[in-house]
């Protein structure tokens, strides 16, 4: 089974990405798995956080994140599922690509001064490198502002 | 199986014991200790020892000491500075009292020929109260540098806050017992010594109002409240965005910010995802409205917790006494919010039907029998806080019977309960404590307090104005825990000296301004940072920049309205 994996965050900047992956999806055929994860590296540093409900809270937020992007694939008449996986993001998007044998996967491109994430400008190239290799997926970066596609 | 119950229910029962015991310490300890014995027809040389403050110096090595200069009776000042010599059978004339004390010059103090006379003929003397002078050496040096460490280490986030804390604290036991056979002057403080630092009452109320928290936080009662603030407002935004920040702020002044603003944050981003507006949009009004409304209460901020048991100030008094400004400054605060994001509410529509169940999925209560259960303990612990001061019921001891009763009325899985309890929290007070008591050792705090005291003089006023916006400014930029810790003190001696401030208004200054001083940035709160990281992972970032720029007004409308309600009160 092929697929095409759209990480995503929610928020404004995942919307382009949502969108580009329901055309990759209509173009190619393929499911699309929109995957959300879980995590907790915010909480490191925090006195008083219940990391066992703070779990728990995230993936219903996620959940949540994630029927807003399948609902708006199955107003296109595309196939999607909503994934939730906890742990760190570049293993868990492997993990992923791995298990549904995927082809693409898709990420938001990093905006530019955008700090605290996993992803930046200047680790992207190495990043895609690293989940292609991997998991044979494509990693295709997609704009936020634009929703240009950027392929690496 | 019935082995497996048996072990839950033995662990269940040896911590409702632990706590039940350790309430009846507390109170045990809050009952007043008779003074030491001696035995009948014993005389003794008493005095007192207070330093350049007038507080009083404790456990400073008092020595009698006779004509040759050798040592006939020795004792140690106790926690009001009051030393007793017991007397010997037989004794010289030309008594010498000899007093030492780390980070205090020795005094030598020549007993009166007249009283000589009197504790020879067997009566018991009492000399003049003794002012000790403190001496800035390379301990005071060490022990500031240390809690400066402390406190960038925390602003910064490199560390965790209770690992930041420990490393203060055990740098202070490193210089105090390894350092000081090298350089005796680096010596701050022993192991017991530290311990008398530690604010019990802080530490098991803290606690106690964890595992309640923990019961609590899984009911679903968040989930329902913010569910139940969209229904209410029927989508319209100018009611949904002050209700929303009313829940919150009730929840936090009963329960901690950071555990309110976890629930309250995933199911706000939900509703707000629903509604097609910014999360931002009603996120940062409501944890500002936890860090204001949470003043109103005792247990509403660790703030107010350390305020409240170094003060003795009681759960009526935070109540009575900030409450209405409070309201009024939250009153302000829901307008200042509406004006800023009004734009952004007005774009809401209606949610799909699909996002509208899971919505409602969501706002569900989880736990409607343990919800009753907590309900009804709550308000009996609300009562027992109002009256605890008539029957002088701390309020730790409260807080540890109030979650004795949920374990035993609900009896929750054991292990997650122990897991709930946040021991880091614990040892990072605890830590703290220590890393403050070190700059209270050695003189940096009766420094600070001096130098406050001589530029605020006798003006009630200035002194208000002073703590107030002090600690708002100071608490946008360190937290405000060991910011109060440090304060605390310090406002102990000016409420001691400055006229009018007995009524404990300096106090509650220190609240109204630490806390709502929070606003200002992202970091001025734990609670701040936890919801910035709640709304990052669902895509929407706000900078340090973003929240500084929507705080930092917030701050000035409700620290204003703070500081005029404090002066209705109190001065006019």
């Amino acid at each position: 089974m092929a697929g095409i994996v759209c990480a995503i965050r929610g928020g404004p900047y995942s919307r382009p990405t949502i969108e580009k992956s329901i055309s990759l999806s209509i173009e190619k055929g393929q499911k699309i798995f929109f995957l959300y994860i879980v995590n907790l590296e915010f909480l490191s540093n925090a006195l008083h956080a219940n990391i066992q409900i703070m779990e728990e809270e995230l993936r219903e937020m996620g959940e949540f994140i994630l029927l807003l992007a399948t609902e708006s694939a199955k107003a296109k008449n595309v196939t999607a599922e909503g994934v939730i996986r906890k742990g760190k993001v570049i293993e868990e998007i492997v993990a992923q690509c791995k298990e549904v044998d995927a082809d693409y996967i898709l990420l938001g491109k990093p905006q530019m001064g955008q700090s605290g994430n996993v992803l930046n400008i200047g680790t992207m190239d190495a990043f895609a490198d690293r989940i292609e290799e991997a998991s044979g997926a494509k990693v295709v970066y997609v704009e936020g502002n634009d929703a240009e596609e950027s392929k690496k | 199986m019935w082995k497996a119950m048996m072990r839950k229910n033995q662990k269940n029962n040896i911590l409702i014991a632990i706590l039940i015991g350790v309430s009846f310490l507390l109170i045990l300890s809050s009952q007043p200790v008779d003074a030491e014995e001696f035995l009948p027809n014993q005389n003794f040389l008493i005095g007192k020892v207070a330093d350049n403050q007038g507080s009083p110096v404790i456990d400073a090595d008092v020595t009698l000491l006779d004509q040759g200069g050798n040592s006939i009776s020795e004792a140690l000042t106790q926690s009001n500075g009051i030393f007793t010599l017991p007397m010997p059978n037989v004794f010289s004339n030309d008594l010498t009292v000899k007093i030492e004390r780390h980070h205090f010059e020795e005094l030598l103090v020549v007993v009166d020929n007249s009283d000589q006379q009197l504790l020879q003929a067997g009566n018991t003397v009492s000399i003049e109260d003794q002012v000790m002078v403190r001496v800035i050496n390379i301990g005071f040096w060490v022990a500031t540098g240390i809690f400066i460490v402390v406190l960038a280490l925390i602003a910064t986030g490199k560390l965790h806050t209770t690992l930041s804390a420990l490393i203060g604290a055990s740098l202070i036991y490193l210089v105090s017992y390894i350092g000081r056979p090298f350089l005796e002057d680096i010596y701050i403080f022993n192991f017991e010594r530290s311990l008398q630092y530690i604010d019990w009452n802080v530490i098991f109320l803290v606690m106690g109002m964890m595992i309640v928290i923990a019961i609590v936080e899984h009911t679903g009662i968040f989930q329902w409240m913010a569910f139940f603030a969209y229904r209410t407002s029927r989508g319209k935004m100018w009611l949904l965005l002050p209700i929303l920040m009313l829940f919150t702020g009730i929840a936090s002044a009963f329960l901690d910010n950071v555990t309110t603003m976890l629930l309250m944050t995933p199911m706000t981003v939900q509703i707000a995802i629903a509604l097609g507006i910014s999360p931002l949009a009603l996120l940062i009004p409501e944890v500002m409205a936890s860090n204001v409304i949470g003043v109103s209460t005792l247990v509403g901020t660790p703030t107010n917790i350390l305020i409240g048991s170094f003060g003795n100030i009681s759960f009526n008094d935070f109540l009575s006494n900030l409450t209405p400004g409070v309201l009024v400054s939250f009153i302000g605060l829901t307008i200042y919010s509406w004006f800023i994001y009004r734009n952004n509410l007005k774009k809401a529509h209606k949610p799909t039907p699909v996002l509208m169940e899971k919505l409602a999925e969501r706002g569900k209560i989880t736990q409607p029998e343990n919800l009753k259960k907590v309900g009804w303990v709550g308000l009996g612990m609300i009562v027992l806080f109002v009256i605890g001061e008539s029957i002088h019921l701390l309020p730790a001891v409260t807080a540890l019977m109030g979650a004795t009763a949920l374990l035993v009325w609900i009896k929750p899985n054991i292990e997650e309960m122990i897991e709930a309890v946040d021991w880091t929290t614990l040892v990072f007070f605890m830590s703290l404590f220590i890393v403050v008591g070190g700059i209270q050792e050695v003189g940096l705090i009766s420094f600070i307090a001096e130098n406050i005291g001589n530029f605020v003089g006798d003006s009630l006023v200035l002194s208000m104005l002073a703590v107030i916006w002090v600690s708002a400014f100071l608490s946008m930029a360190i937290a405000n825990i060991p910011f109060t810790a440090a304060m605390l003190p310090v406002i102990g001696y000016l409420t001691a000296t400055v006229p009018g401030a007995e009524s404990k208004v300096l106090f509650f200054c220190l609240s109204v301004g630490a806390a709502m001083g929070g606003n200002g940035t992202l970091i001025g709160a734990s609670a701040n940072m936890v919801m910035a990281g709640i709304a990052e992972a669902a895509g929407y970032k706000i900078s340090y920049a973003d929240f500084f720029k929507k705080g930092f007004p917030a701050v000035l409308i409700t620290v204003s309205i703070g500081t005029v309600w404090l002066f209705i009160k109190f001065v006019l």
